[in-house]
């Protein structure tokens, strides 16, 4: 691959060029100063110890300078501040220095694909060194083992604990804490003893001082698979999801082996061998199961305080994510200060808490956390890596020693491997699915040490270990070498033995409940066989859990619905927000060319089983498909997709960031932009469609005209627009009354129509090829125009598929309320409560009759629709029969009343009303109608209903 | 299990691919739900039931939703009385060694409350309401099954045949290979 190695050159070049230029920055202004050299990282480093003397000197006589120069004008326009923002100026740098650096390191996918990121930071990380050490002689940055530990290393261990897949972690629970604490002491021992006897055979060269404790000190610090090497580059490598975890589980857990190891051995070197006493052996047996339970429960307590805190922030939504961080964190000082497991006490802490917080907090909040996670344990992997790159380069805290070196080499390598075949051997005898011998191999293979190893070594207090710079020498070779070397080759490794990879396909609803299901059964049978297996304990934990925990960590709001309704519910989530994140491909596609199947193939959210059996079914059953036969999970996700992308388009035309608050987050500038330019799209596509449709459309207005259903719609096109729209509005009336006073109709009616178009885009590919297509093309702009046909139309569907829309409502309600929520805290309120079960009796108490009047298409509706806007919203919201889908709406009218000025409303109100008589004779009262296209979109007919609506009528 | 043979015929142990190990502990397991009625020789095949009402009324049962179902999928009768054969089919079927289309028939069986070899609404609303002790509404139940059926309903008749249920199952990869017990 002579290409990449090209490239790499090349992006080398490039960030050292970029390194150059960054670093400059203070130095150059420095330079005007005179005083400072050419390259500010060693300038940096200089001063810390310049500074005060240079500092010193400079004032002086720069002071008597200046008296003489500028006599008594002692004020300098512009002051040279360095020693006052040194340190974060220095951080600030770093970590500028490290994104870039990953920004060029991604330009190519070709090479990124075949070197691991992982790699080309420590060759970042050499370079720098190596200017720094030429431009300074000396080196002056290196990973110091307080600020990985404190910093760098929680970071990249809190992201792993929070997002750990917590039941593959327990369910693989045996394997990897046999991996973690049989392995890893087996690898310190025998590392240790090996080495031992290197030295004795006279293979390790005798200037390296060392003696049985030092050397299996060092092996303990040399042997713990390490969990930033693991995470960085397992992550890019994707073997499945079993085996990722038993290695990077192993990593993480064997952080109590390590250190209590570590900490054994210093005290017995400090005491001397020859002083050790048995008993100081079981101390460190009873050590090790203090370290590594003790972190456990403290983690779990802050996992404990964690779920508890997140209970109560309703009312302050934007602090939620600083304690999810700040707990965590704490965790991990907690452990530190009692000198537990540190990593293990994070890990759980993240573990535990996990679930308790994701239900509790919104749903920004969670976004906010996995973002700031993920970016922070980012940059901390990247900056532990260019400093393990840059710590290599310092010559002065390392001797070589040849035979010291490749034997540790060896013999990590070889133990790893032996261990891991071992134990797996005894493990496969109890494990369900065992792990075959190319999973062997890979883990063998992926033992790779890191940054902690490095850490440890550099932290060895050099009077008492004498070899300690050979050690830390090796520990540097070891490193780079499983990581650049092994992290190199075992993408091709995996990919020659067949590996299976992991797939991206998230589960779908049927995998959530037949697991769960399976897991009773098994439960069951245990139970009968009289075995008390894993399943017995984990179906005991989730009695707990669920009759204990859950009480006391979650909302009232949350923990009434159970896990199964919640994944349902993220599922649903996740395809809406795939289809809203793909948004402008779906549209122009599926509306502008054939049906959405192709265009939907090309997504990749879209490759996951459900969708491909969905599209196979809708492949077979094209003919089969009339309208009341089948409800097409498409569709539903249309609906949902039409309910969050209502929610989300009507958002940016409220007025609610008026005000500027800490505490709310308003949505942001560029959110809205975005949007804005969304919609411009969709107004434009719809525009270009509607002239090509133009003549079609104009039919099936003339035939609504002429139903008179309003008197105004009659009137010019545009005139009619707007009146058609507002017709709808009554459901949705503030928002649109805004948006209709801050830009014009067109802009509105285009929102309007966009949820109209996506439901017909998606029904319409499977029940007809290309009629269909054209249809759903111009069903959009026929949508607004035609939806009093289409009034009648969800009725019927709502009897058979009617539950569609409940969900897609429901889930709306999550996404989008929460939103909202954060702007008015008010709303909120009323929202959970009624989002929780037991609210949604009044509604159906309400309901039956209402439902009934809007079945009648005529008179009835205006009647209970025109009381006020929040009545009918309910009204309509009830003859969906879902609570969800009422919430949605209720809690917009409430929003908006707050906002804006009744008075807004009313005079939209009043010249609606006007049309809701006359249209009595004709079927579909405009108001509920928008509201009900929005939620009832979904169901499978619908395409067909609303392109036939204005043609029956 | 010195005993075993004055149990078991050998033709038995044959039978069933599970070893003589295992098969005793079974049985052993069996005699002790019902030690009354389940006599220690077993080489001439008496006709013995265990109700359903004792492995039903196991303190460790009690809070399992498909405790019923179990039974009476794994029972001849069907209503849940199981003989010892029954009681070994469980276990054979969820042995590492059954093999997969088993498995995935009986696991459809047990979700096949009404019996008819399709997965229809009810089966599955009835199987969520069990999985969630009713505390979904029924709209909400419904809409789950919809999106059940549509996920796995290849021929859209409404209702998940075996094939539509292998199907699904098959893949997801480790799905089935976690249906195991060991003993």
């Amino acid at each position: 691959m002579p290409k990449p190695g090209l490239l790499s050159a090349a992006l080398l070049f490039g960030v050292a060029a970029i390194v150059l230029v960054l670093f400059p920055l203070p130095a150059s202004t420095d330079s005007g100063d005179g005083t400072r050299g050419p390259v500010a990282l060693a300038h940096s480093a200089a001063e810390e110890r310049a500074a005060p003397g240079v500092a010193a000197e400079d004032e002086e006589p720069g002071g008597q300078h200046q008296q003489q120069q500028q006599h008594g004008g002692g004020y300098k326009v512009v002051q040279w501040e360095w020693s006052y923002v040194q340190t974060p100026y220095i951080i600030a740098i770093w970590l500028l220095v490290a994104s870039v650096a990953k920004i060029l390191f991604h330009f190519s996918q070709r090479f990124t694909t075949v070197v691991p990121e992982s790699c080309m930071l420590i060759l970042l990380g050499l370079v720098l060194g190596g200017i720094v050490l030429i431009a300074n002689k000396k080196q002056l940055y290196q990973l110091e083992p307080a600020l990985f530990f404190l910093f760098l290393l929680p970071t990249i261990v809190g992201d792993a604990g929070y997002f750990m897949p917590a039941r593959l972690f327990f369910d693989n629970l045996g394997a990897i804490l046999t991996y973690a604490v049989v392995g890893t002491l087996w690898n310190s021992f025998c590392t240790g003893f090996s080495l031992y006897a290197a030295k004795v055979l006279n293979v390790i060269d005798e200037k390296v001082q060392a003696d049985l404790m030092d050397f299996l000190l060092f092996g303990a610090l040399i042997s713990a698979v390490d969990p930033v090497a693991v995470l960085a580059v397992f992550e890019e490598v994707h073997v499945n999801d079993t085996l990722f975890i038993i290695v990077f589980g192993e990593s993480l857990v064997n952080d109590a082996v390590t250190v209590v190891l570590y900490k054994v051995y210093i005290s017995f070197v400090e005491v001397g061998p020859k002083n050790v006493q048995t008993v100081d052996y079981f101390k460190g047996v009873a050590s090790f199961l203090i370290v590594s339970i003790g972190g456990t429960l403290v983690g779990l307590v802050f996992a404990v305080i964690l779920g508890f805190i997140t209970r109560f922030t309703k009312k302050v939504r934007i602090i939620e994510p600083l304690f999810v961080f700040l707990l965590v964190y704490l965790a991990y000082l907690t452990a530190e200060l009692f000198s537990l497991s540190a990593i293990l006490s994070m890990t759980f802490c993240g573990i535990g808490a996990n679930k308790y917080v994701e239900a509790n907090i919104s749903q920004k909040s969670r976004t906010t956390v996995k973002y700031t996670m993920k970016t922070l344990a980012s940059i901390a992997e990247t900056i532990i890596f260019i400093f393990l790159g840059i710590s290599a380069v310092d010559k002065s805290k390392w001797a070589w020693d040849t035979g010291l070196v490749s034997c540790t080499l060896v013999f990590i390598f070889i133990f790893r491997a032996v261990g891991v075949v071992g134990q797996t051997w005894v493990l496969n005898r109890f494990r369900l699915v065992p792990l075959d011998k190319i999973d062997q191999v890979v883990m063998s293979y992926g033992g790779l040490r890191g940054a902690v190893a490095f850490a440890l070594v550099v932290l060895l207090d050099g009077e008492q270990v004498k070899a300690k710079d050979y050690f830390v020498a090796t520990t540097i070779v070891v490193v780079f070498f499983t990581v650049m070397f092994q992290g190199l080759t075992i993408k091709p490794l995996v990919k020659w033995l067949k590996v299976p990879r992991s797939t991206s396909r998230k589960p779908t609803i049927n995998e959530e409940i037949h697991e769960r299901a399976f897991d009773h059964i098994l439960t069951a049978v245990e139970d009968i066989a009289g075995l008390q297996g894993y399943h017995h304990w984990r179906d005991k934990w989730e009695q707990f859990d669920k009759n204990y925990l859950s009480k006391l960590l979650l909302r009232k709001s949350v923990y009434r619905k159970s896990e199964l309704w919640e994944a349902y519910q993220k599922i649903n989530i996740r395809d809406a927000i795939s289809v809203i994140d793909q948004g402008g491909n779906v549209l122009t596609s599926a509306r502008l060319s054939l049906p959405s199947m192709a265009s939907r193939a090309s997504f990749p959210e879209f490759t996951n089983v459900t969708n491909y059996l969905r599209e196979n079914g809708s492949g077979v059953c094209l003919d089969l498909q009339v309208i009341d036969n089948v409800p097409g999970a498409k569709v539903e996700e249309d609906t949902e997709t039409h309910h969050v992308l209502a929610g989300n388009l009507y958002k940016p035309r409220r007025r609610y960031q008026s005000h500027y608050s800490r505490h709310f987050m308003p949505l942001g500038e560029k959110e809205r932009q975005d949007r804005e330019v969304f919609q411009r799209n969709m107004k434009y596509r719809m525009e270009s469609s509607k002239s090509t449709r133009h003549k079609r459309h104009k039919k099936e207005r003339s035939i609504k005209k002429r139903h008179g259903s309003d008197p105004k719609e009659e009137s010019t096109e545009k005139p009619r627009r707007n009146v058609s729209w507002h017709d709808k509005e009554p459901v949705l009336v503030p928002v649109d009354s805004e948006d209709d006073k801050a830009e014009h109709s067109e802009k509105d009616e285009d929102e309007g129509i966009t949820f109209v178009a996506r439901k017909v885009e998606t029904p319409k590919p499977r029940p007809k090829s290309v009629p269909a297509a054209v249809e759903a093309s111009s069903s959009p702009l026929a949508s607004p125009l035609s939806r009093p046909p289409s009034v009648d139309t969800p009725l019927p569907w709502k009897g058979g598929v009617g539950s569609p829309p409940p969900c897609v409502s429901v889930e709306a309600t999550k996404i989008i309320p929460v939103d909202l929520q954060q702007a008015w805290n008010q709303s909120i309120s009323s929202l959970e409560s009624i989002s929780s079960p037991p609210a949604p009796p009044s509604a159906d108490a309400v309901h039956p009759r209402i439902s009934a009047l809007s079945r009648i298409p005529g008179a009835p509706r205006p009647a209970s629709y025109t009381p006020s806007s929040s009545s009918s919203f309910f009204s309509t919201s009830n003859t969906q029969l879902v609570q969800g889908s009422f919430l949605f709406p209720e809690k917009i009218p409430k929003e908006e009343e707050e906002d804006e000025s009744s008075h807004e409303l009313q005079p939209l109100m009043s010249t609606l009303k006007p049309p809701p008589p006359a249209t009595t004779s004709a079927p579909p009262p405009p108001p509920p109608v928008f509201l009900r296209s929005l939620v009832s979109a979904p169901p499978p007919g619908n395409t067909e209903p609303w392109s036939r609506g204005p043609t029956q009528l | 299990m010195g005993n075993k043979q004055t149990i078991f015929t050998a033709q038995q142990l044959d039978a069933y691919q599970v070893s003589d190990h295992v098969y005793s502990i079974l049985f052993y397991r069996y005699r002790d739900l019902a030690p009354q009625l389940v006599p220690l020789d077993y080489t001439n095949n008496p006709d013995v039931k265990l109700p359903y009402e004792l492995i039903g009324s196991m303190p460790e049962l009690k809070d399992n939703p498909f405790r019923q179902r179990i039974a009476e999928v794994f029972s001849e009768d069907g209503e849940g009385n199981m003989t010892l054969n029954d009681f070994l089919d469980m276990f054979s079927v969820l042995s590492e060694m059954a093999p997969r289309d088993l498995k995935a028939y009986y696991a459809f069986k047990i979700y096949d409350f009404n019996n008819d070899d399709f997965i229809c609404k009810s089966d599955l609303e009835k199987t969520l309401n069990k999985l969630t002790r009713n505390e979904l509404t029924e709209e909400e139940v419904r809409m789950v099954c919809e999106k059940v059926l549509d996920e796995a309903d290849l021929d859209n008749d409404g209702r998940l045949s075996l094939d539509d249920f292998q199907h699904m199952i098959l893949r997801a990869p480790e799905f089935l290979s976690t249906f195991h017990i060991r003993i």
